[in-house]
């Protein structure tokens, strides 16, 4: 089947898509967008973690004809123009990257914690909030602290809401 | 191997990909196409899809339906349509139905809890499935619709057996019917990990003030369960002892009989999440848990009705 | 400095092995074993070839060509006999990932099955003591009058402890792009922690030149030993490419990974201590029972720890293996290190207590002055340092030895502490350097696989240079490459480092380039026992009614040589302690004696810590000027972090309760039992 979606803001249309097929194939295989990664298949790891339609999901459990004329937001269109987005930045300088497979989901996941708190105009996540919003991206290289670190970090330069 | 779809051949169409925009488009499709297996969140079709361990013959996307998506009031009940996520269930309905918000708080991720829903919850059956033993202990009908129209199938006769329920071939579950909570509700889960957790066994209470008490138990039998005999021997201590007028402390051994009973209608079995005995011994912590906390709630909180 | 290839990874461009286009791609999927012993006696490809876009079927009824058949998990689809469940049988080819893996499942494979034997047991008939263990020490070593220590010691321990099947399980699993070039040369784009070791094995399993062979491997999204040999996905992406004529990729799935990339050997470990009034160590026997597979000879070296941590009169280390129906065990970080520290370190701890002697203490008290089983000095050793400023800084001073009396509300709370170990090596390693524009380029085959190795050699390198590491770029990652080392054994930056080092100081000689071979450096390395220690503490709360463990508190002390890049080291210390959090906890892969197979086999059901299982995670260390090591003076930190962190948490979760669970994962039903 042909699915058309919104990808990063641009119109994408894949063609002779397997009805059973997933949003994460779709994207890795066909549109050429490898960021977010495949690791489980079964939405244990959040590598996959996407925006859909605003909202994280597991690449991996969304089947590609539910994504149909629908907007995705992946890693890469995080940074657009080769800028690096707040969560990137905060990820990069605190030292939250190890070997970076679980990297994208995260930065997916984090922006929109990140967004969500500053978009109802909430104070800064605390460290629960945060553990509890990052429970379902698993990293096994650094322990998360690093993580912990990154998303303070960002949160701290959310800008204040009156 | 021969069956009517071959295994695989994906690049063929052995697979159709439904996308009704109403339920009446829904309910016409899945009447046609009775092995058409209904997908909403994906949370469970797509891990057995991605495993090879399913290859339907159709998938029939139900988050174009937009009378899935919402719940209300209808009556003296909650009407919960099929395709409310667990997100919405936390953030919506953590005053109506709070044992449910508590189950659904415990879901997978916060990115399964965005895309999975109670509609899907019970159409996989599964025994460990969340929001069953809310369900089972605040008395919900699910609401089976089909173009012979809907009927309603109380919770406790749903689940047949592990990943079977009551639902027939041509039928969709619409909506979940279960009363607001006429009083504190609880659900308690054992799991090896502090997220992200399939239950060792779960466990969840209702108490309706001055009416009974509902239970339901998870993870520990071949499919959720209620324990009847909690009920009924909380219900009549509670009645008997002046207990819901008085409010006073629950004695500790009534607490402590009712988690025995509770334990005792499990029908667990030893596997790698836990042993048999292990998940008996939980569950009387669980639901003797449940009880302190209901009941302290109800103490406190004055609860007469939801 | 931030982390050289950060901003690649977080915008998501960076590769992996996976996913490098190539064109014309085809896609394999491998076909495994149905049973764990037997005859495959024919593989029916009718259905398969028949599917869309089915290009090849490769079976072992049929094997395809292949040059050296030392290593029988690389010889792949070479014999028609089964030794495990799992092991690859066959594989199809396909034009898409999809095709190739519908088809995959429509293979059918009919196996004779034999009786099989997977469950490794102490008194396994078939034990045997292998020749060495890994990765070249005596299987055995004794000295002393142990029967007499024993005798002789006022308070004596006598315990088995045993660990699981547990697997490395990185975030990304194996996968590898083959590309064939007209020539008859391969580039193989892997998943690999070593692509120069990578390219030997596959260039001698395939029967070719060395330098017909090239293998790419910038970005590795983990291994943790798993990928620090050549795994059959990469044999197979090479094979299928020259069936189909076609570049082919090969991904394992998570499940396939269980059986194909190895796995650490579940381990039955007895210990036997004694200590005289003083507390002091008068005899240590620790006995190790592990697995092995039927063809693939594979010895976890878990009591070689126990050779250089306490001081004794007395002692012994063996290790006897069964020859099971399993996949071959392989390295799981700080093989030999993790599982033989959980055993010791528990056991310190119940004869601390049977001495009436405060765990750190007794730690302190048999401390040695020179390796215990090799007489050797020590190039530097600060165990000792670890537990008094972990100690300090954990607040251990007020801690009450008594078990099971402390309660917090339905919580009951412990403490615990271990001592970690990790040996610290180096290997030979070229590197060149190169002058180049207003800048250097430093060239190593060396694999950063998360471990910031191409961070710290540009560090290392800048330094050497007296060059701001903006102006430094270090190529790596692929055999192209200066001849490396692999990223194992935490001899990374010490074996790379002083290769990069050497070839700085060359270039700094000559003005414009330099390059260096550590290999005759190496060889005259002067003998002394060269080891990394630390110390763990550990606080937990145990749910005393249900049994769920809580770790509210980690801390671990280091002493590993020079630090080169903070920010780097502290994660590489934490991301082992989470771990190890774990191994003590929750990981585990289970094994179905009767279908001789492990279960449980996803992220579903093999658990890893996620980020809600961890409270605060602490990792400091002390400074360590260690002048016999290495021109970069480090030690090597990725694996000390996971030795000890699970005796550290046991012997907190038994001081929380009273109760001393020696078989891993500490469960909530296993406390209960």
């Amino acid at each position: 089947m042909r699915v058309t979606l919104t990808v990063n803001g641009s119109q994408r249309t894949a063609d002779d898509v397997w009805e059973g097929e997933s949003l994460l194939f779709v994207l890795r295989e066909r549109l050429a967008l490898p960021g977010s990664k495949n690791a489980c298949e079964q939405g244990e790891c959040g590598s996959c973690t996407v925006l859909l339609d605003d909202v994280p999901v597991c690449a991996c459990l969304v089947a590609a004809g539910q994504a149909a004329h629908r907007r995705v937001v992946t890693v890469e269109g995080l940074a657009p123009r080769g800028e690096l987005g707040p969560v990137q930045q905060a990820f990069l300088e605190a030292g939250a990257v190890q070997c970076g497979f679980c990297t994208p989901g995260l930065i997916v996941q984090v922006h929109d914690l990140l967004r969500r708190t500053a978009g109802a105009g909430l104070p800064p996540p605390g460290d629960a909030d945060i553990r509890e919003a990052l429970a379902g991206n698993l990293c096994r290289c650094t322990g998360y602290e690093k993580i912990l670190d990154a998303v303070r970090l960002a949160a701290s330069r959310l800008p204040v809401m009156p | 191997m021969t069956t009517r779809h071959p295994p695989g051949s994906p690049g063929s169409a052995a697979v159709e990909f439904l996308r009704p925009r109403s339920l009446s488009q829904a309910l016409a499709a899945k009447a046609e196409l009775q092995d058409a297996l209904p997908i909403a969140g994906g949370t469970d079709v797509m891990v057995e899809i991605n495993f090879g361990k399913r290859r339907p013959a159709a998938l029939l996307d139900l988050t174009g339906v937009r009378e899935l998506r919402g719940w209300q009031r209808d009556g003296a009940l909650l009407r919960v349509g099929s395709g409310v996520t667990y997100t919405r269930l936390e953030a919506e309905l953590a005053g109506l139905l709070p044992g449910l918000a508590m189950a659904a708080r415990t879901v997978g991720s916060p990115q399964i809890r965005n895309r999975g829903t109670i509609g899907g919850n019970l159409g996989a059956a599964s025994p460990a499935g969340d929001c069953h033993p809310v369900l089972l202990a605040a008395g919900a009908a699910v609401e089976a619709g089909s173009v012979r129209g809907a009927r309603l199938i109380p919770a406790d006769a749903f689940f047949l057996g592990p990943k079977r329920s009551a639902l027939a071939d041509d039928e969709l579950i619409t909506a979940v019917l279960v009363p607001p909570a006429p009083g504190p509700q609880q659900f308690a889960k054992v799991g090896t990990r502090n997220a992200m957790v399939i239950a060792v066994c779960s466990f969840a209470l209702e108490l309706r003030p001055g009416a009974g008490v509902g239970t339901g138990i998870g993870s520990a039998g071949p499919t959720p369960l209620r324990a009847r005999d909690a009920e009924d021997f909380l219900a009549a201590e509670l009645a008997g002892s002046g207990l819901w007028e008085s409010r006073e402390p629950l004695p500790g051994a009534v607490a402590r009989r009712f988690g025995e009973l509770a334990a005792a209608a499990a029908r667990p079995v030893d596997d790698v999440r836990g042993s048999a005995a292990y998940r008996r011994h939980a569950l009387s912590v669980l639901a003797r848990r449940a009880l302190g906390w209901a009941w302290d709630s109800y103490r406190k909180e004055g609860h007469l009705c939801g | 400095m931030n982390r050289v290839e950060a901003r690649d990874k977080v915008t998501g461009r960076a590769r992996y092995a996976y996913e490098y286009p190539a064109h014309g791609v085809a896609y394999a999927y491998p076909v495994q074993a149905p049973v764990a012993s037997g005859v495959v006696r024919s593989v029916d490809a009718s259905a398969a070839l028949a599917m869309p876009g089915v290009l090849a079927v490769l079976s072992c009824t049929d094997p395809p060509e292949i040059g050296s058949g030392d290593d029988p998990e690389l010889a792949i689809l070479q014999t028609t006999q089964v030794v495990y469940r799992g092991q690859l049988v066959a594989a199809v080819v396909a034009s898409t990932l999809e095709n190739a893996r519908a088809a995959g499942r429509a293979v059918r494979v009919d196996c004779v099955a034999r009786q099989h034997d997977v469950r490794l047991r102490a008194d396994h008939p078939g034990l045997y003591t292998p020749e060495k263990v890994n990765p070249n020490f005596p299987a055995v070593t004794e000295y002393g009058d142990i029967a007499a220590g024993l005798a002789a010691a006022a308070a004596r321990v006598d315990t088995t402890y045993t660990t699981p099947v547990e697997h490395n399980n990185p975030i990304e699993p194996h996968a590898a792009l083959a590309v064939w070039d007209p020539g008859g040369g391969l580039t193989v784009f892997d998943s690999t922690q070593g692509p120069s070791a990578d390219r030997d094995t596959i260039a001698k399993v395939l029967g070719l030149a060395p330098d017909r062979v090239r293998v790419v491997s910038p970005h590795v999204g983990g291994g943790f030993g798993s990928k620090g040999t050549t795994r059959p996905h990469a044999i197979l992406a090479a094979i299928a490419a020259r069936a189909a004529g076609r570049p082919v990729k090969v991904a394992l799935t998570r499940q396939q990974m269980f059986e194909l990339t190895g796995y650490r050997t579940p381990t039955i470990q007895r210990l036997q201590l004694g200590a005289d009034a003083r507390g002091r160590l008068t005899a240590v026997v620790h006995d190790v029972v592990e697995q092995t597979a039927i063809r693939t000879e594979f010895a976890e070296q878990a009591a070689v720890c126990t050779r250089a941590m306490y001081a004794s009169p007395a002692m012994r280390t063996t290790h006897r293996l069964a020859r099971l129906n399993v996949p071959p065990p392989s390295w799981m970080r700080a093989p030999g290190e993790c599982p033989g520290m959980y055993a010791l370190e528990s056991a310190m701890d119940e004869l601390a207590e049977a001495a009436g002697i405060d765990p750190v203490e007794f730690r302190i008290m048999n401390e040695p002055r020179t390796e215990p089983d090799s007489g050797l000095p020590f190039s530097s050793r600060n165990l000792v340092g670890c537990l008094r400023e972990g100690a300090r800084r954990f607040g251990w001073a007020d801690r009450d030895p008594r078990p099971g009396i402390r309660r917090e509300g339905r919580w009951l709370a412990g403490t615990g502490v271990a001592a970690s170990t990790y040996p610290a090596r180096r290997r030979p390693s070229r590197a060149t350097a190169e002058a180049s524009g207003d800048g250097f380029i430093v060239r190593i085959a060396a694999a950063d696989i998360g471990t910031g190795a191409r961070t710290a050699l540009t560090r290392i390198a800048a330094e050497t240079l007296g060059a701001p590491a903006a102006r430094v770029r270090v190529e790596m990652g692929d055999s192209a490459l200066p001849q490396a080392s692999l990223a194992g054994g935490s001899m990374g930056t010490a074996s790379w480092g002083s290769a990069v080092v050497k070839a700085c100081e060359a270039l700094l000689k000559n003005g414009s380039s330099g390059s260096a071979d550590t290999a005759e450096d190496v060889r005259a390395d002067a003998a002394f026992a060269r080891h990394a220690f630390g110390a763990q503490f550990a606080e937990v709360l145990v749910d005393s009614a249900t049994g769920e463990v809580r770790v509210p508190r980690l801390l671990g002390v280091f002493a590993a040589g020079r630090i080169v890049d903070e920010t780097l080291a502290r994660s590489q210390f934490i991301g082992g302690m989470t771990m190890g959090l774990g191994m003590a906890l929750m990981e585990r892969t289970g094994v179905d004696e009767w279908e001789g197979a492990f279960t449980g086999k996803d992220l579903a059901q093999y658990h890893v810590a996620t980020c809600a299982d961890i409270q605060d995670v602490d990792a400091v260390w002390i400074e360590e000027d260690d002048p016999h090591l290495n021109p970069v003076g480090a030690k090597g930190i990725g694996e000390i972090g996971i030795t000890g962190t699970a005796a550290a948490i046991g012997n907190a979760v038994y001081h929380a309760t009273g109760r001393r669970v020696r078989d891993l994962p500490i469960t909530p039903a296993r406390l209960l039992r």
